[in-house]
């Protein structure tokens, strides 16, 4: 069973308050957690840093509730692009952008939202929760992103927060969820403080409320989240993914009910279909 | 064996918060009122009607911060998906921020007292690991020693009794 995830914590300045914020997030049961960066273009230029060092940061990381592993800390990017010019940094081979464990991206727009279903790689686009949404969702770059394995991620801190915020998360969650069919659907929460962060179990429960099953809901903070930071640990050359931490040769996977399937070419040409383990990250 | 329409769902949940001083807020009433509140500002008049029947805060401890609700089988989910929007605990006009974690959910009171001591087993297993001196470490190893289920210790009470009242006619 994959253990739960939740890929949306925003990096503050504040060390302790982040420590505060991953002894909880242990506390409630996430195996994972990773810390955001968001890079916004519209304001003055910015240049992608190197992502910060979790083991530098954290020296001691907490242990997570129900099991006896520390939690695991990753690296984010979210790019909030509002004009198609910002895409150049993506598709520019920066080093830098390759050293974060995920790289998601946030589109202001329709055409902005097709680019990133279609051809820029990374692992997550970001579903605005906060506002109408300008544009709606159209099956054929959705179906797309879906087949690249690109996950999308709804926030639920905003809902909780406000009762605006609450009916505008639904309703873009449910038009989204009409499209997709509840697939590839990342729930995680953006929270600043330790008492905006809820439980995996009451995570997957606003799922429902976003017109997921309760399968496609549980999903939505394990597995497919395992499957984004998989997406993230690959690079994609030609048609073989290679594991960048050890020399297995990755054909493809996927995500199924019964959790991550990967299809590796052993040595000497040998094919083998197993579930990905808990422990290969 | 209770009516299949009677039967009734127990929500585990622990209270977290930042200040130590919310748990003076644990107590049946304001855990009872934020429940609802919180019911009525998702799912309107209509989920705090239907979560309504038969909902009472079942037991309590404000040590711990365990919190076991009860509601009907048929309006569980109302009841669990609202319950990521409670923030706040009020008492005697006092108000702490907090959220509560759902930790299980049974079909009767023994299957959730299991459940908890198990819990609490883990809780003091990692309390264990963190002890700084001989004194603490004896304390915890003692306290794990009497963590079992016993028959004195099941909680009072028939599980089936209305306690609201409501008589079948």
């Amino acid at each position: 069973m994959a253990g739960f995830s939740d890929l949306n914590i925003p990096q503050g300045p504040d060390k302790k308050s982040m420590q505060g914020l991953l002894e909880t997030a242990a506390h409630l049961g996430y195996s994972a957690v990773a810390l955001n960066h968001v890079i916004d273009f519209k304001e003055k230029k910015q240049e992608i840093i190197k992502p910060v060092s979790p083991s530098e940061l954290f020296p001691s990381l907490p242990v997570v509730q129900g099991t006896s592993k520390r939690i695991k800390v990753l690296t984010r990017l979210t790019l909030v692009i509002s004009d198609p010019s910002h895409c150049n940094l993506l598709r520019s081979t920066s080093p830098n952008i390759r050293l974060y464990d995920i790289i998601a991206v946030f589109p202001k727009t329709e055409k902005l939202f097709h680019i990133a279903c279609t051809t820029l790689d990374v692992d997550l686009v970001c579903i605005n929760v906060t506002e109408k949404l300008p544009f709606y969702f159209r099956r054929p770059p959705v179906n797309v992103a879906i087949d690249r394995g690109i996950y999308f991620e709804l926030l639920y801190t905003p809902a909780i927060k406000d009762s605006t915020m609450r009916r505008y998360t639904i309703s873009n969650a449910i038009s989204l969820m009409q499209i997709c069919k509840g697939k590839n659907i990342v729930v995680s929460s953006a929270a600043e403080r330790p008492l905006e962060l809820r439980g995996p179990y009451d995570v997957a429960n606003l799922g429902l409320l976003f017109g997921l099953s309760e399968g496609e809901a549980k999903a939505a903070v394990s597995t497919n989240c395992r499957a984004a930071m998989l997406h993230g640990a690959f690079s994609a050359s030609q048609n073989i993914w290679e594991l960048r931490k050890n020399r297995k040769v990755l054909l493809c996977f996927t995500s199924t009910e019964t959790g991550l399937w990967a299809l590796w070419m052993q040595p000497k040409w040998m094919l083998c279909f197993r579930e990905v383990p808990v422990s290969c990250e | 064996v209770p009516d299949a329409a009677l039967r009734c769902r127990y929500v585990l949940c622990e209270v977290v918060s930042e200040d130590p001083r919310c748990r003076q807020c644990i107590e049946d009433r304001a855990v009872g009122l934020a429940v609802r509140d919180a019911i009525g500002r998702v799912h309107g008049d209509f989920g705090l009607a239907c979560c309504s029947i038969s909902f009472t805060v079942k037991y309590l401890n404000a040590y711990t911060g365990t919190v076991l609700l009860r509601c009907r089988k048929d309006s569980y989910r109302l009841l669990c998906s609202a319950l990521p929007f409670v923030r706040q605990l009020e008492s005697r006009n006092q108000r702490y921020p907090c959220f509560l974690n759902t930790l299980h959910v049974g079909g009767t009171i023994r299957t959730c007292q299991k459940f908890l001591i198990e819990y609490n087993r883990r809780q003091l297993l990692m309390l264990l690991q963190s002890c700084t001196n001989e004194e603490e470490r004896r304390c915890v190893q003692k306290s794990l020693l009497s963590c079992s289920l016993t028959e004195e210790q099941c909680l009072s009470g028939n599980e089936d009794d209305d306690d609201d009242g409501t008589d079948t006619d």
